[in-house]
């Protein structure tokens, strides 16, 4: 029963943000747009840009929201998320390196994903040495302080305040952008990856016993651990590619999905996935009601200014519980 | 179906912690496995296990070689019990428990009859009905003990593994994981748990295998492997077998 109306609030999301946007088109023209009559400027509006915006908005919040639940589940550790364990960071770091050495728009996506897939790459080698939760959350956390750090010194030698400008205007993340193009990259990306943590949605609620247990009870943590790190490079890298660095849903959504639905890290990421879409298109549209010409919000400003007070509230809440 | 090692080897690292262990259990005893700290207890229970690969020897279920399983096959035939008592707080012990037919899960996770039925007499021969639908996070250590006991048996496993099961627990809770362990092993299993408590180790085993800096020091009926002299030598401490038995009050 919750779980159908999570979907249908993610659902009303979807079509409520058709509603959103510089031109104010009323529901009888969105509809018209829709089904394909009406001006053709209200079905250029709907089909080219909000439509695409809200798929995007779709995918990259599912795939923020699988990724967290996954992570927090292999980690049994809260504070995991794709944010915090550097594959934003590398993915981040690969489109900025492309902002710095000036490649044309087209490339930046492809060059996120290349960041979060060498990063990936980096983790992996690092918790080849000792497989486990533990060796995984120092490396995730030391390769994106390195990435970080990587992305500082580029904004450091960036050659003008405008370079400097695009750069962080960048990472604040944000869906201004999207269209179909983006979408094409995104969406088998991002499903791609939510299937392959689906995959080991089971082994994650056997990991909960600790990983001797688990491995007892048959499950490979190199396996677990790769398909792992590799659905979440594929959900992040396509996200940050379309969305830039969008923070903190991977990190709370999946933490209220776990007040509501229980601790059972199976049931916790399509629940997450789809509570993370919905709650990124709610943010993309509180982004585009707040914004206005000549003063635009960031996504990942508004994504991180309703989470964390959310995320604080519900930790005194849980130490006073 | 019985459990042999044939001159094991193992550990962590590049060092061996086990060297040339070999051992046989068979269906119905109870093994008691002590030895001083860091003689290599655990890492023979973890090794017998299929958890930690071998540096040379081999391990036979019944008649064929460990090492020829999957994972999941020898999951099947292998119930381990860790002794850190580990599970999210939130759970239940019925959640807890399905874990233990992970090994047997089809594509779409449903437990199968015989599931179902394993889960039933592992809560049965655990006692833990009453907490079925309790958070574990809120259980008593015993009961937790208890609740994980159950999730080892729930596999059905013709082999069972325990490290250190009793550890932590007070005396009643000692008996009782004893009791079940005895249970099983009377059920046709292979029991095996390492123990610190020389006493339950002389009262409840068919047969002790005391461990000594890495090696298998003594394979031998309890009367003869707690003897004065190998107490004296392994354990360093002066004492002696028969101690006063116990047992569980009826309430």
């Amino acid at each position: 029963m919750k779980i159908f109306l999570i979907l249908l609030a993610t659902a009303l999301c979807f079509l409520g943000s058709l509603f959103f946007g510089q031109a104010e088109l009323g529901l009888g023209e969105v509809i018209a747009a829709l089904t394909g009559s009406g001006s053709e400027l209200n079905r250029q509006i709907i089909w080219e840009l909000r439509l695409p915006r809200a798929a995007l908005a779709l995918f990259v919040g599912a795939g923020l929201g699988a990724s967290g639940a996954a992570l927090q589940g292999f980690t049994r550790n809260g504070l995991a998320a794709p944010g915090i364990l550097g594959f934003s960071a590398c993915a981040a770091l690969g489109a900025v390196a492309a902002l710095y050495f000036g490649l044309e728009q087209k490339w930046i996506a492809p060059a996120a994903l290349i960041g979060a897939g060498l990063g990936s790459f980096f983790i992996l080698s690092i918790t080849g040495l000792k497989k486990g939760a533990n060796v995984m959350i120092l490396a995730g956390v030391g390769i994106g302080a390195l990435a970080t750090a990587l992305t500082g010194l580029i904004m450091n030698l960036a050659p003008n305040p405008w370079a400097l400008s695009e750069i962080a205007y960048w990472l604040m993340g944000s869906l201004q952008n999207a269209e179909l193009n983006s979408l094409w990259v995104c969406a088998p990306l991002t499903l791609l990856g939510i299937i392959l943590l689906w995959v080991i949605a089971g082994d994650l609620k056997t990991l909960s016993l600790g990983e001797l247990t688990a491995q007892s009870l048959g499950v490979s943590i190199a396996r677990v651990q790769f398909i792992l790190i590799a659905g979440v490079a594929l959900c992040i890298g396509s996200g940050v590619a379309v969305a830039g660095a969008i923070g903190f849903v991977g990190l709370f959504v999946p933490h209220i999905m776990r007040l509501i639905f229980g601790p059972d890290p199976e049931k916790l990421i399509l629940r997450s996935a789809i509570a993370g879409a919905g709650f990124l298109l709610l943010a993309d549209m509180a982004n585009r009601a707040l914004s206005g010409p000549g003063h635009q919000l960031y996504l990942g400003i508004v994504t991180s200014l309703i989470g964390v007070p959310f995320f604080l509230w519900l930790v005194i809440k849980e130490v006073r519980a | 179906m019985s459990l042999t090692a044939r001159e094991i080897s193992a550990g962590y690292g590049k060092a061996d912690i086990i060297r040339d262990i070999s051992v046989s259990a068979k269906p119905g005893h109870l093994i008691a496995l002590i030895g001083p700290n860091g003689s290599g207890k655990s890492t023979l229970i973890k090794t017998l296990a299929g958890l930690l690969p071998l540096s040379s020897g081999d391990i036979q279920l019944g008649d064929q070689d460990l090492g020829d399983y999957t994972r999941r096959e020898a999951a099947k035939k292998i119930a381990y019990l860790a002794q850190e008592r580990r599970a999210l707080p939130a759970m239940t012990p019925a959640d807890i428990l399905e874990l233990g037919r992970a090994p047997f899960r089809g594509r779409l996770g449903k437990i199968s009859a015989a599931g179902h039925d394993a889960i039933k007499s592992a809560v049965k021969a655990a006692n833990i009905a009453p907490l079925m639908h309790r958070r574990f996070g809120e259980l008593s250590g015993g009961e937790q003990a208890r609740v994980l006991m159950a999730r080892a048996l729930s596999v059905d496993a013709p082999i069972i593994l325990t490290d250190e099961p009793i550890a932590a627990l007070d005396p009643y809770y000692q008996l009782v994981m004893m009791d079940i362990l005895k249970a099983e092993a009377a059920r046709g299993k292979v029991v095996i748990a390492a123990l610190h408590d020389l006493a339950l180790a002389y009262q409840f085993a068919d047969r002790i295998w005391v461990m000594d800096q890495g090696q298998l020091a003594v394979d031998d009926v309890p009367h003869r492997a707690l003897s004065e002299d190998i107490l004296a030598r392994v354990f360093k401490i002066s004492a002696e077998f028969p101690a006063v038995s116990t047992s569980l009050i009826e309430i």
